[in-house]
């Protein structure tokens, strides 16, 4: 007889304090959350709305008609093939061809490979030859290829309101430069993005010398060259720091958010995630210590994180490198004037004087990094600090920029307020919707005679301009950029321009009036001259083939900090925290994560890439810590806000329903709904950038509000004084994070580096499976490989397919290293052709990335009915694990969705007639369902079924993936383990091997996309059969575990649980990760204490 | 009492089952005929707009097909020529052939020449061609004594049960790699095919996908 194990039923006690709540229904019980729980798609996922009886018959009838029409061409189609007329070299049909690139962001250029299938590009990955990304990317370099064929791109130049030719363009611009030079530039000005393209620095100082009254101002709204401006008075040379996380033992982050918002984010990430990396016990691992006052990345990585609003992380700051000074005995004089600074402020000594004591005592392989949006006193003190633990040139470096000055925002405001200013270029950017709330964009273009506008979209600043001069895309310009350590890197384009658009470089040239204004030429000028004595079409031919310039990244300088410099810097007395109230808030204005500050606004992939932390989509909010919300709860009239998590009521169908709260500081208000964020400092306020554009594409169009709006220009990253005032309005936010929850058992399992040394099985001793022997544990000892082929099904019942193939597939995931920086999600839905399904269809639960990260959020006390402000995040990507025994197959009618010989979970799309039953049976819900023809149908007219447009957008058709088909509605799909790579990579082994028996794919030949993407290199996919494949060695480390894998559905994917590494000696260390504590809390209520001890 | 129905009525209900099972089988027959591949893809020959020969071409001449399908080794497309590749022969021979009208306007103007596609696979199935050739089966196999075609004609059904013919019995179409582009090679016998054909799915570790995953992506 089959032996029925019987899983212990939970006592009441343990189901009113989950172990993990990943929202804030969850804690509340609500009977919304309850029924989120119980379906496999969220309530209203799969109900007809909006259409009644009457209605849909109506529609009905008209597709039957339109079917009757139909009925005359059955016969075979003539198909034509077109040939090349002269076929180019290199190509070969059917091949895809990369090239390297690079993408300009923010200053910066991040080196890519653009993967190109007959010369348009598909797919972005990252260049491995740049040494310190190793070809990996980051999220929005990952969509940035859905720009390119962005229907709302600006097609074409106007101007005075017309349509302007490519010669009326060329007119104005030579118009333009004759004009200004006979004034030397008087009247002209240059309103442009951060560039650190050496060509477009070439033709900036050309224009200076031509123009030399012309004023040249840069702005961004996110400014992160203050460090570096910084640093270039205190060395007295042009240089930045550059820091290498991967020596670094111990990392002090002071509000910056390295890990995310960071031009150099994806170097950081993987220096970082290579320090953190444990492979085996006794392995070193870096440890994070963290102050902010947002919840970040960063702040999800930390060992010790401390809630602190951004104006009082100076008084920290300087305590730091007080500390610091002191036990390294350095600049007492230096060391005087902090103390002296901090001497009033209320201060956490214990958790400073924890921290810096492990500082010190790993000396030179420390690091202290602070925000760029800190006071120049606390960065300078930082820089002292890593000066005194002898990290500069470990772990930090300063190195030599080049030469680099541009007129302040504020030097242009005032240039325009007098009159000075006739005719200001914006070059890129777009001010009129990221200025400051205190300059009126109107008031501009009142006071300057006229606006000429260079932009890809046409937005808020083209809209008042005499002129718009359409912008080509990155993919398909010739240009130059530098990496942020220097090194120089080439754009190249991958298709002719689409539109009639302009390169960046031509368009200066030409206002400049140069005579060579081919960017070619000047990219090629620019790149040769900088290696003199060499063969010129050379370089040029190895620049464009490798990617980059070699042995172009800056160098350290020689000069040394001097702490004299630092010490004039620093005031008398630092900002403190005294005032902060819910009457008096602190507002911390931060990118966006998906769509940063606007720029990515139109792109629908990282519109509805949830939010890393809120796992909102399709919009911002404001972001408001649970203390504070408990108190404005006190004091609202009408306690609307509590509807986010109290009033049952309110969530019948799990759906986030928040209060909007207007947000005031000064005479500037802006309206958003409110989102209650742990982790947040008490009184301080987060918004995001980048929503609420006024002219915008019809992707971007009604998301979110502006946080510019309430933004002053004397305090652009942080402001006090703001409050917040409830309006009685309500909204519903797509919100993906109550969706497919897992009703928090040990789902995602943590441990401690220390306790981990001491119980290197400490993953293996918690959740359900450490009590089922009986299922598990019979083929335990048995090595993977054969463990994966030979007795797949543990003592199921349930058939299971004969695992023949040559290659068992399977994939590791390491939460240690995973930041849940959505590189993966969107990398995926680039390679696999996922479509977008729209806020309204999000809210219903229906979206389709075939990888989801969940957060997973843990206190650490047993009653979880509280909302608490201090929390631990952990991630966990999640797609289709690919069991052995995958509950999904024999559920379905049609033997639609089988395996096959190497262990994957097929989807035969075409077999499917979208019973929906595998989502119903899948135990992970990472089956995607398309409710809609997504592909072919308008997001706005889902619902008018055939009356509605049908077709797929030219362009978008362009950019899909040609190695996979474009599902349509009634299938159902998810994560394929990328099946064409799979195939691919057979393929091309087996061209190689011909008569040979040589098939088998060695280890590494190809990546998955997600696993390409990963900055923090935390998935690895191979063969399993093969005991010596990454694959294989990741899954023997004593991390390794399986989701839910007392079900005995045997998933191919694993994962290594996570470490934490915190401090004992500080105040707020935890023996066990608070997740680890919770899982023990409610298992063993009488028995926790011993167990935690254990 | 006259019946209400008269008696000829009698045998109708058998008639009628007759005829309707007649109907079924017919159906049946007729669709598993006239719409499967078999009947509606094999035998398809359009006119193309040049009237190119590949019994001229390949058969009588002897040009290789990777002369002009270049690519079929090294990519899952199997190329279909550049006007240029045509004209690199035409420009010395035949040059004003009437028929080669359309190739040299071509080769002027930029325009390609519009083939019409003969043998089309559904969007969700990834043939790859260099994956065949370059493992023993032959262009023959699928598209058949091609060296012979005045009009390029539709072979085989190439549906799923007849790939998969294939995919569960390669031995029984292995061929030595050299013969590959051969179409006028014969194996001496059927017992002959098999003794090699098993032979070289040993040596080569011939295993061809059977799952959907094999073709469908």
């Amino acid at each position: 007889m089959k032996k029925i194990t019987k899983l212990p039923e939970p006592t009441a006690e343990e189901l009113a304090g989950p172990k993990y709540w990943r929202s804030l229904d969850e804690v509340a019980e609500t009977p919304g959350f309850r029924s989120f729980l119980d379906r496999e798609f969220p309530e209203g996922a799969s109900i007809l709305e909006t259409v009644d009886r009457r209605h849909f018959l109506k529609i009905m009838a008209a597709s039957f008609a339109f079917a009757g029409l139909g009925m005359t061409g059955c016969r075979r189609p003539e198909k034509y093939i077109l040939p090349y007329n002269q076929q180019p070299e290199h190509i070969v049909h059917g091949k895809p061809a990369y090239f390297a690139s690079s993408m300009p962001l923010r200053g910066y250029g991040i080196p890519v490979l653009a993967e190109t299938h007959a010369n348009r590009p598909t797919k972005i990955e990252g260049n491995p030859s740049f040494a310190p990304n190793n070809g990996k990317t980051d999220l929005p370099t990952q969509a940035s290829i859905l720009n390119l064929y962005d229907p709302d791109r600006a097609t074409r130049s106007l101007l005075d309101g017309r349509e302007a030719s490519r010669s009326a363009v060329r007119d104005l611009l030579d118009e333009l430069s004759r004009k200004y030079r006979d004034a030397e530039g008087r009247g002209l000005a240059i309103l442009a993005d951060q560039s650190r393209s050496p060509s477009r620095q070439r033709l900036r100082k050309a224009l200076a010398e031509r123009f030399p009254e012309a004023v040249w101002c840069e702005y961004e709204p996110l400014d992160y060259t203050r460090p570096e401006k910084l640093l270039s008075r205190l060395l007295g040379q042009s240089a930045k720091p550059l820091y290498d996380f991967s020596k670094a033992a111990r990392v002090l982050s002071l509000d910056a958010d390295f890990l995310g918002n960071d031009p150099n984010r994806i170097a950081h990430s993987r220096a970082f995630a290579q320090a953190r990396r444990v492979t085996a016990p006794g392995d070193e691992m870096n440890r994070l210590y963290c102050i902010e006052s947002a919840m970040t990345l960063t702040g999800g990585m930390a060992d010790h994180r401390k809630r602190l609003a951004t104006s009082a992380t100076e008084a920290y700051a300087f305590a730091f490198a007080a500390g610091v000074l002191r036990r390294t005995n350095g600049d007492s004089r230096l060391q005087a004037r902090l103390e002296a600074a901090i001497a009033d402020s209320a201060l956490d000594q214990e958790w400073i004087d924890g921290c810096v004591e492990d500082l010190v005592e790993n000396g030179s392989r420390s690091l202290i990094v602070a925000g760029d949006h800190l006071s120049e006193a606390a960065q300078a003190a930082v820089f002292a600090a890593n000066s005194a633990l002898g990290a500069v040139g470990e772990t930090i470096s300063f190195v030599a920029t080049e030469e680099h000055s541009a007129a302040s925002i504020h030097e242009l405001m005032d240039q325009v307020e007098n009159g000075e200013v006739e005719t200001l270029f914006v070059l890129n950017g777009n001010p009129a919707y990221n200025l400051p709330a205190d300059y009126s964009w109107k008031n501009i273009e009142e006071k300057v005679g006229e606006v000429i506008r260079y932009g890809y979209y046409y937005d808020e600043t083209s809209e008042g301009a005499r002129a718009h001069i359409a912008a080509t895309h990155y993919l398909e310009s010739w240009g130059d950029t530098r990496a942020p350590d220097g090194t120089i890197l080439p754009v190249q384009p991958m298709i002719q321009p689409l539109f009639q658009g302009y390169n960046e470089l031509e368009v200066l040239a030409r206002l400049v009036g140069m005579e060579k204004r081919e960017p070619y030429d000047l990219v090629f000028e620019t790149v040769t001259s900088l290696r003199d004595g060499l063969d010129k079409n050379k370089v040029f031919r190895v620049f464009l083939h490798d990617g980059l310039l070699e042995n172009s990244a800056y160098q350290p300088v020689e000069r040394s900090l001097s702490t004299g410099a630092v010490s004039d810097l620093l005031p008398t007395k630092a900002a403190g925290t005294e005032g902060f109230s819910r009457r008096n808030l602190e507002v911390r204005y931060l990118a966006d994560n998906s769509i940063d500050d606007g720029r990515f606004n139109n792109n629908g992939w990282l519109q509805e890439c949830p939010d890393p932390i809120t796992r909102l989509t399709w919009e911002n909010a404001i972001l408001i810590s649970p203390t504070l919300a408990r108190e404005l709860d006190l004091e609202a009239p009408d306690p609307t806000l509590a509807i986010v998590r109290k009033n049952p009521n309110e969530i019948k169908t799990g759906i986030q329903r928040s209060p909007i709260l207007e947000l005031r500081i000064g005479e500037k208000t802006v309206r958003g709904p409110v989102h209650i964020q742990p982790g947040l400092a008490t009184y301080t306020v987060v918004v995001h950038h980048g929503y609420g554009r006024t002219k915008t594409g019809r992707i971007g169009e009604g998301s979110g509000f502006n946080s510019n709006k309430v933004r002053y220009s004397d305090e652009p990253d942080f402001a006090r004084g703001a409050t917040l005032h409830f309006t009685g309005e309500t909204r519903n936010m797509a919100n993906v994070q109550n969706h497919w929850s897992m009703e928090g058992r040990a789902i995602i399992r943590e441990s401690n580096k220390e306790y981990f040394e001491k119980k290197p099985d400490a993953f293996q001793s918690v959740g359900m499976e450490s009590h089922t022997p009986l299922v598990l544990r019979h083929d335990h000892d048995m090595p993977l490989h054969e463990r994966a082929t030979q007795t797949p099904r543990g003592t199921s019942m349930h058939p299971h397919p004969e695992l023949t193939g040559r290659h068992q597939w399977g994939m590791a995931v390491d939460l240690s290293t995973c930041t849940g920086c959505n590189a993966c999600v969107v990398a995926c839905q680039s390679e696999n052709n996922i479509p977008i399904v729209g806020r309204d269809q999000v809210i219903r639960g229906r979206e389709m990335s075939w990888i989801r990260i969940d957060r997973y959020y843990a206190s650490g006390v047993e009653d979880n009915n509280e909302v608490a402000d201090d929390v631990q995040v952990s991630m966990q990507p999640v797609m289709c694990q690919h069991c052995e025994n995958a509950p999904c197959e024999p559920v379905c009618p049609v033997n639609a969705t089988v395996h096959d010989e190497e262990g994957l979970n097929v989807m035969a799309y075409n077999r499917c007639i979208g019973t929906r039953y595998c989502a119903n049976n899948c135990p992970y819900k990472v089956r995607r369902f398309n409710f809609f023809d997504w592909n072919e149908r308008q997001l706005d007219q889902l619902y008018l079924g055939p009356l509605g447009e049908k077709g797929m957008n030219e362009l978008h058709k362009m950019q899909k993936n040609p190695e996979v088909s474009v599902r349509m509605r009634g299938v159902m799909e998810k994560c394929t383990y990328c099946t064409q790579r799979i195939e691919s990579a057979k393929i091309n082994q087996k061209v190689l091997a011909r008569d040979s028996d040589n098939v088998k794919i060695p280890d590494g030949t190809f990546q998955v996309a997600c696993q390409q993407a990963c900055p923090t290199e935390s998935i690895m996919f191979g063969d399993i059969s093969d005991p010596e494949s990454e694959v294989s060695k990741w899954k023997r480390r004593e991390q390794d575990y399986l989701l839910l894998g007392y079900l005995n559905v045997r998933p191919r994917t694993s994962y290594l649980g996570r470490l934490r590494n915190p401090n004992p000696n500080m105040p707020d260390a935890d023996s066990l990760p608070l997740s680890r504590k919770e899982y023990y809390m409610k298992n063993y209520p009488e028995s926790y204490t011993s167990r935690a001890e254990n | 009492m006259s019946s209400a129905f008269p008696k000829w009525t009698n045998a109708l209900p058998i008639k009628i089952g007759i005829i309707l099972l007649v109907l079924f089988a017919t159906t049946v027959v007729g669709i598993t005929y006239y719409f499967t591949p078999k009947y509606t893809r094999v035998g398809y020959a359009p006119t193309q707009p040049v009237p190119f020969s590949h019994e001229l071409h390949a058969g009588q001449l002897g040009i290789d097909c990777r002369f002009c399908h270049t690519h079929v080794e090294q990519s899952g497309h199997s190329n279909v020529p550049d006007t240029e590749t045509c004209m690199s022969c035409h420009n010395a021979v035949a040059t004003d052939s009437p028929k080669l009208e359309l190739v040299r306007q071509s080769y002027e103007s930029g325009e390609p020449i519009p083939w019409v596609r003969v043998h089309a696979l559904p969007d969700y199935v990834y043939f790859n061609h260099a994956v065949h050739v370059n493992r023993g089966i032959s262009c023959y196999e699928c598209h058949g004594q091609i060296n012979q075609m005045e009009v390029v004609t539709h072979d085989q059904p190439m549906s799923m049960a007849w790939c998969l013919d294939c995919h569960r019995k390669p031995e029984e179409y292995l061929r030595p790699l050299d013969e590959v582009f051969n179409m006028d090679w014969r194996p001496e016998s059927r017992q002959a095919q098999l003794e090699m054909g098993l032979e070289f799915k040993e040596e080569w570790d011939v295993n061809p996908p059977l799952s959907c995953s094999g073709c469908h992506r």
